[in-house]
């Protein structure tokens, strides 16, 4: 179940030519669910800052 | 706590996706680009359920006048969005190899466009607003509304002759897909469940935030 189908690192990522199609597809998820983390993480501190300031 | 969660689900995504991409067997008919399948088929489940989980939100809101059920569809709104934007992006791509065209006006994938579009104006329309309470009830009469697409994309593959193949796994039928294929795909979309489900969790805190910041009782909770 396990089995590694590709004779190697390069045939993986070349994936006999739908590679470029695959892997970019998980670099575009990687990157949105990164985005989308960092920026609601960043607006949740901002607005915690700016409660915690002294008025 | 949904800290918990999000490794959680990260571990199990990350897992299935590599279980899935690099150490499952290449598809007889599709070779290799059918590994599209662990990113596509997750976002494309999500797109739907957060839309299902606003109509849901929306009904509460109006019945029981519940203010965090309107900030849970505010919240949720943009993900949907991402979300459906993901099911979108990875389908092209997936159709520039199987089908030899990254878009074709077929039921599913107009449907889907449609749902795209549905986030970003719901989202759009509750901007335009200064009056957040009229603006939170008219959102949810839309949700409701726009609920009808929700059937129409899952059934689009039945009701209609597309290029979109029909659902490989169903609640009532077995799977149609290979064991080795499933188990991975599973995961991932347990994995993507869960990554989604904290990312709304943390939405919804800067929704709370946002809407009841000149409340006394959020200076206490900070």
């Amino acid at each position: 179940m396990f089995d590694f189908p590709f004779k190697s690192i390069e045939e993986a990522l070349y994936m006999n030519g739908h590679g470029i199609y695959v892997w970019s597809v998980v670099l575009v998820v990687t990157f949105c669910l990164i985005y989308a983390f960092a920026y609601y993480k960043i607006k949740l501190k901002k607005f915690k800052k700016k409660f915690n300031e002294p008025n | 706590m949904y800290k918990y969660i999000f490794y959680f689900s990260l571990f199990i995504y990350i897992f299935s996706l590599v279980w899935g991409v690099l150490f499952t067997q290449e598809d007889f008919v599709q070779g290799n680009s059918f590994r599209i399948i662990y990113l596509h088929v997750p976002a494309s489940f999500l797109s739907q359920s957060i839309y299902a989980a606003m109509a849901i939100s929306s009904v509460i809101y109006l019945i029981w006048r519940v203010k965090l059920s309107a900030y849970l569809i505010l919240a949720m709104a943009p993900i949907g969005a991402l979300v459906t934007f993901l099911a979108l992006f990875s389908g092209s791509v997936w159709g520039i190899p199987t089908w030899g065209t990254w878009w074709q006006w077929d039921a599913r994938i107009t449907s889907t466009l449609i749902l795209f579009i549905m986030y970003l104006g719901l989202i759009s329309l509750h901007n335009s607003f200064s009056n957040h309470e009229k603006a939170d009830k008219l959102l949810s009469w839309l949700v409701i509304v726009g609920f009808v697409n929700i059937p129409i994309i899952k059934k689009s593959v039945d009701w209609w002759s597309t290029l979109h193949q029909s659902a490989s796994i169903t609640l009532t039928d077995k799977p149609t897909i290979d064991p080795s294929m499933l188990y991975p795909l599973i995961g991932s979309i347990i994995g993507f469940f869960g990554i989604v489900i904290c990312l709304i969790i943390i939405s919804s805190k800067v929704q709370i935030f946002k809407r009841e910041k000149t409340k006394s009782w959020i200076k206490d909770y900070v």
